[in-house]
């Protein structure tokens, strides 16, 4: 087995707690957020599948999970909970040699649109900048993985970027701009 | 106006033939179960944990649809219909009101429901206004829902859902969380809409509610019905209420054990207590 | 859903007992090794290789097939799509105008399409043997710092939660008549603004109670924490740590130094 069971072990010396070197860690309600944010958007990544009838495919509103944690909670928390929770949303439903690229392509998406949303004093058009900016890099970067690293081949590339990439920026950014605006009006967001 | 639905009992709201359901990890929730409710009645459906009464009051409304048997809702056959035309007829209102709502304003939660079925804005707005009122809530029409508290917004979901006048209403656990005189108020109203000729489902594992508020109880356990039969019936026959982990309200066991003495042991209220003894011992 | 979130099979076979950071390092070797082969055979072989692997984590047919299901779809698409982008080579097998199917872009599209099954299937050796508690602890060991290791393990913990309740969600707005696969797309996206915002409020209540029970448990209180459980190297782990870089580094060595056509 890979742990080790035994319970005693010998003492070890350890300092009193306020002589004892405090840790640097972040607080604990960022930790708790970025876990919760984190699992909400692969939750709802795996869950909210919807099917795109044009090419038989399927998109998922993740996309407005990584938006929403940009613009409210700034570009950190975009590209930490939007990256990983797309990363293990990748893992848990079969993609996962996508997870890297997803974890870069989302995780960039997340940045990009946190910081240019803060722009400018955090105005309404910042925000729409904001997911323009990052939407578009998420897909460039996804298609530019697909041809150069995964070697899909063009057309591949090409109809996942058509089919599946842009209409979930498109639908993923305006229902995150939506949420975002609500829950600034209508909660006490914790902070 | 919202049109009164008709009192009359002898009309068949929801009619289960041999229902069985079988959730996809192959976990067996139902078997066999065969029910009939009638317009007008106030029914509760008991039993423990994990016991099927979500899956059964589901069943009800289309939310899950029988692995065998059939299910016929005001005399028409459930399967043809979807979600969105049974909840015309039978209401579900979810036990945690966070669960759904989402809008800025009372008013607009309530509409929400109307307004999915394609009714006019005039009319979802008549029905928003009264049913606000029937739950006694319509100086809150304005409010953020958010901003409301827990008995507040266990009324809003009741009205959102009674905006889209169901004839059957399932409410599933309404007072859970609910202080005794929240609850005891939220129960009165939900008498009313009983009195107004509505059926009225609830779901619960408390007895005391059940005791004092239906008049049918049906007694889940395991997947099937054990017990369906009126209140009374049901608590004194305490080995099936043990068999479903329930317990009876506290003053019905107390009847039950001093039964000897020559009182009733099927009492359901204090006040039946009350007056079982000063019926026996003539005294106040 | 049920089954859905949680990959990992609860099973006493050697792949199980390996220590996660081995297991995470053969994924992340095999992985490359799959990026430097461009040959068809080498790569075939890597595929049965893996495959062979996951028959070894006695996982459940269920789960199996849950994750092989999406990866078989795009193995076909690949296949079936790069010969039409791909107008290379001779001989040409058809040709429809100015679109022409040869001989060597089908296997190019063939071997690509392995290469994927490859990369996609060598996760679930991974995540069909070990516990997601085992795997935070790895990453922790390998250097991930603590309190974002810590962030993880809650992120982990509550997928399968915030999955029951937005499906709760989903109902609760289905029984007021709203209709999720009825409509356009855009109409069924905006369907959903009614799951997710209640999400949302859900999640930050669920944030605000959880950062007062990791203040009620002295989290942060000292830098020195220790474990309860430590992860130890053994030396049958060691060994298959070996097994795993020769793996990489033999094919690697001929492909790179002396030049073999792998």
């Amino acid at each position: 087995m890979t742990e080790d069971h035994s319970q005693g072990g010998p003492p070890v010396a350890q300092p009193p707690l306020a002589q004892a070197p405090q840790a640097n860690f972040v607080s604990p309600k960022t930790v708790a957020i970025y876990g919760v944010l984190t699992a909400l958007t692969a939750a709802i990544t795996i869950i909210t599948v919807i099917p795109f009838p044009p090419t038989k495919g399927y998109f998922n509103l993740g996309e407005a999970m990584v938006f929403f944690s940009a613009l409210i909670f700034g570009w950190r928390a975009g590209a930490i909970c939007g990256g990983v929770g797309s990363a293990i949303a990748d893992v848990i439903i079969g993609y996962g040699y996508f997870a890297p690229i997803t974890l870069t392509a989302k995780g960039v998406e997340g940045l990009v649109t946190g910081t240019i949303a803060r722009l400018n004093g955090g105005k309404k058009w910042s925000s729409v900048l904001g997911i323009f900016c990052g939407g578009s890099c998420m897909v460039s970067i996804y298609f530019l993985a697909e041809v150069i690293i995964l070697d899909t081949g063009i057309g591949y590339a090409l109809s996942e970027m058509l089919t599946v990439n842009i209409p979930q920026v498109a639908i993923g950014g305006t229902l995150g701009f939506v949420l975002a605006h609500y829950v600034r009006k209508s909660i006490r967001l914790p902070k | 106006m919202i049109p009164k639905p008709g009192a009359d009992r002898s009309k068949r709201m929801i009619e289960m033939d041999n229902v069985g359901f079988t959730y996809e990890a192959g976990v067996e929730a139902l078997r066999s179960v065969s029910l009939k409710i009638s317009s007008g009645e106030f029914l509760a459906i008991v039993g423990g944990n994990g016991s099927g009464k979500t899956t059964l009051a589901k069943l009800m409304n289309g939310l899950l649809r029988p692995s065998s048997g059939s299910i016929k809702i005001s005399g028409a056959p459930a399967e043809s219909q979807s979600i969105a035309e049974l909840s015309k007829t039978v209401g579900y209102c979810f036990q945690n009101p966070d669960h759904q709502l989402f809008c800025t304003s009372v008013e607009d939660e309530v509409m929400f429901g109307p307004k999915n079925l394609g009714i006019g804005l005039e009319e979802s707005r008549e029905r928003m206004e009264r049913a606000l009122s029937l739950m006694g809530i319509f100086s809150l029409k304005t409010m953020s829902p958010f901003s409301l508290s827990l008995s507040e917004r266990r009324r809003v979901t009741i009205a959102s859902i009674l905006a889209m006048t169901p004839q059957v209403m399932i409410l599933d656990e309404p007072t859970t969380g609910l202080d005794a005189d929240e609850s005891s108020e939220l129960m009165a109203l939900i008498r009313k809409l009983n009195a107004d000729g509505r059926t009225i489902i609830l779901i619960t594992h408390e007895m005391k509610l059940v005791a004092e508020h239906a008049d049918r109880v049906i007694i889940l356990s395991d997947g099937h019905i054990l017990l369906d039969s009126d209140v009374r019936g049901a608590f004194s026959d305490l080995e099936i209420l043990k068999a479903s982990r329930l317990l009876p309200p506290p003053v019905t066991l107390l009847a039950s054990r001093i039964s000897s003495i020559g009182i009733s042991r099927d009492l359901l209220t204090s006040d039946e207590f009350v007056f079982e003894l000063s019926r026996r011992y003539g005294s106040r | 859903m049920k089954g859905v979130f949680d990959l990992y099979t609860a099973r006493d076979t050697f792949l199980h007992r390996l220590d996660p950071r081995v297991k995470i390092l053969a994924v992340l070797f095999l992985s490359l090794l799959g990026f430097i082969m461009t040959n068809l055979i080498p790569l075939f072989t890597l595929l049965c290789f893996i495959i062979l692997l996951l028959y070894l984590t006695r996982s459940t047919f269920s789960k199996a097939y849950f994750a092989l299901k999406f990866v078989l779809r795009l193995m076909v698409l690949i296949t079936v799509l790069w010969p039409l982008f791909d107008q290379s080579g001779t001989p040409v097998l058809a040709a429809l105008g100015p679109i022409k199917i040869t001989e060597p872009a089908i296997w190019r599209g063939l071997t690509s399409a392995i290469r994927i099954g490859c990369l996609a299937t060598v996760w679930y050796i991974l995540m069909f043997t070990t516990t997601q508690r085992d795997l935070v602890r790895a990453l922790v060991k390998m250097g991930l710092r603590y309190d974002f290791g810590l962030a993880l393990a809650i992120s982990l913990r509550f997928i399968p939660t915030f999955g029951f309740t937005i499906e709760s969600i989903k109902d609760a707005q289905r029984a007021r008549g709203l209709e999720f696969d009825k409509g356009s797309i855009i109409r069924r996206s905006k369907n959903y603004i009614a799951v997710l915002i209640p999400a949302v409020v859900y999640a930050l209540r669920t944030a605000e109670t959880l950062s007062l029970s990791l203040q009620s448990r002295a989290y942060g209180a000292r830098k020195d924490r220790t474990y309860m459980r430590e992860i130890r190297m053994r030396s049958s782990d060691l060994v298959s740590l070996v097994i795993v870089v020769l793996l990489f580094a033999i094919p690697a060595v001929a492909k790179f130094v002396f030049g073999a056509a792998i």
